[in-house]
């Protein structure tokens, strides 16, 4: 079999038959990465010395014994601000491009013990945009482009994340979201990106952003990939405090299913995204029933993003004093942690009080439904060399992903169709707390009626 | 609003004091705007009324080490 474009299922399923082997999976797709990687602006370091050794291992643990589970031998590549032996952990920060982290992160843990084969650290946007970045130029790497496009930005955070998995440089990769840094990329490159909720997944051993906010989370070329890798990675942690008890199994068993959509969901958004959101409802309306839903007025964006301020800086309030962000590659970076330094302690706190009611109303609006969905962003990839709150619609509030990340609701984007220019375009489910599995079942089906993520960019197809 | 602006105008000169020596002319006016929109977030904030019984959504827990 070509293991380029196969699912992660796939590949499992061609290791278990014997028709692909942990180390040759490893060399075609490290082959990739090397000659790839640079096209995209996708990658920070190929792993091929541990990638060998594990895919090596899985060989003969499978040989003798059969595979652990789904996700072994199979490749992947994390963003680089999760810590993993091998390689530095360089946050997408030029200051901190020698930074060497001698450790795994729990989620490169578990997925070490579910057999998976580190093959790379993949590009992201400087501190994960916590500096304020306004354009795709805002990593030591360089721009990263979607592969369907070199003309056009990845999206971002997870940046390498989003456009090596869609390059078909590695069958799926972690990322993080603190605000969108999961869903943008899913959308821009046009694969499946899954946010989960706040505590499934331990942050120990990534950077921290906004600890109240950040997630790690599975982009793959399927939703029902996102749900194998997040079975893989999530649980508790005691190095991490936040991290949920409730144990998740991927089980997408259910079959009929009750959405809502905002009814501002299509304010502001581009024709394409429009369009391609209208075509998807009716496919939605197949097999499921889709009502509007109204959000109440409450200021959702001044509360995440007055959390996300406050915790920003005082996450970096060393890197800041010690004047660090003069070294980084974006100009607005610069000068970006020093308006936040005012956020006042009360103004936090009142944001920390009002996300309990901002909770309460997610509940209320989604109660009885599996998911709310929506266009995953309401415009496709900005030009790589412009900015892009100057390029997509700017003045549309963005309720959605406010309150999923405030709340901390789980989300999957999947694709759901291209511009006429040939951008992808997004669509996102998004549910209550620790409904993965009704979001990404939802997803999953209309995966099953509709081939958007069965296409690839023909730039490289192998 | 005539209060937004006198607290973001305190607040700017407040940064421009601890940090306006490593920033340029052209840096400081980005501050001066990003402490606006700070400040414009927090008047959202403040104008929802809260109970003296509504808590921040975290919970501290006393820690022990295991054991001892």
């Amino acid at each position: 079999m070509n293991p380029v474009y196969a699912s992660v299922r796939d590949l499992s399923e061609a290791i278990r038959a014997g028709e692909a082997s942990p180390v040759e999976l490893a060399e075609v797709f490290t082959e990739r990465l090397r000659e790839h990687g640079h096209r995209l602006n996708s990658v920070v370091a190929i792993m091929e010395k541990r990638a060998l050794r594990e895919a090596k291992a899985a060989q003969r643990e499978i040989s003798l014994s059969g595979p652990r589970g789904p996700l072994h031998g199979v490749p992947y590549g994390v963003k680089d601000l999760i810590a993993a032996r091998g390689a530095p952990t360089t946050w997408g920060a030029a200051p901190l491009r020698d930074q060497v982290l001698k450790y795994d992160a729990t989620a490169v843990r578990r997925l070490r013990r579910a057999g998976a084969v580190l093959c790379a650290k993949l590009a992201m946007i400087e501190l994960a945009g916590g500096m304020g970045y306004k354009q795709p130029n805002a990593s030591f790497t360089g721009p990263c482009a979607t592969p369907w496009s070199l003309g056009h930005w990845s999206g971002g955070s997870s940046s390498g994340s989003g456009a090596s998995v869609a390059a078909g440089l590695v069958p799926f990769a972690l990322g993080s979201e603190t605000w969108g840094s999961i869903l943008s990329p899913a959308n821009n490159c046009g694969v499946s990106g899954l946010r989960p909720t706040y505590g499934r997944v331990s942050r120990h051993g990534a950077m921290a952003l906004s600890w109240t906010l950040d997630k790690l989370g599975p982009l793959c070329l399927t939703a029902d990939d996102c749900g194998l890798v997040l079975e893989a990675v999530s649980g508790y942690d005691p190095g991490d405090a936040s991290t949920s008890r409730r144990r998740y199994r991927y089980s997408p068993e259910k079959d009929d299913f009750r959405l809502g959509v905002p009814v501002d969901a299509l304010d502001e958004a581009q024709e394409a995204v429009a369009g391609n959101f209208k075509d998807s409802l009716r496919v939605l309306e197949k097999f499921a029933t889709v009502e509007e839903v109204r959000f109440p007025d409450f200021p959702y964006e001044a509360v995440t993003r007055t959390i996300l301020n406050a915790e920003a800086a005082s996450a970096f309030d060393e890197f800041t004093e010690q004047g660090l962000a003069r070294g980084l590659t974006a100009p607005e970076d610069r000068y970006g942690p020093y308006a936040r330094t005012a956020v006042l302690a009360r103004d936090y706190l009142k944001a920390l009080r009002l996300r309990e009611r901002m909770a309460r109303i997610a509940e209320d609006v989604m109660a009885g439904f599996d998911a709310l969905v929506a266009p995953s962003r309401k415009a496709v990839a900005s030009p790589i060399d412009q900015e892009f709150r100057k390029v997509s619609p700017g003045t549309a509030k963005d309720v959605m992903g406010a309150l999923g990340n405030g709340a901390g609701l789980p989300a999957v984007s999947v694709p759901n169709g291209f511009s006429g220019e040939g951008l992808p375009t997004g669509l996102q489910f998004m549910g209550r707390a620790y409904d993965e599995n009704r979001v990404l079942s939802a997803a999953v089906e209309y995966q099953r009626r509709t081939g958007w993520h069965r296409r690839h960019p023909p730039a490289f197809k192998p | 609003m005539e209060s937004n602006r006198v607290e973001a105008e305190a607040l700017f000169r407040l940064v421009e004091q601890l940090y306006g020596a490593r920033l340029t002319e052209a840096e400081l006016e980005e501050v001066r705007k990003g402490v606006e929109r700070i400040v414009e977030a927090s008047a959202e904030l403040r104008a929802v009324r809260l109970g003296n019984w509504d808590e921040p959504f975290s919970v501290f827990t006393p820690y022990r080490r295991r054991g001892k």
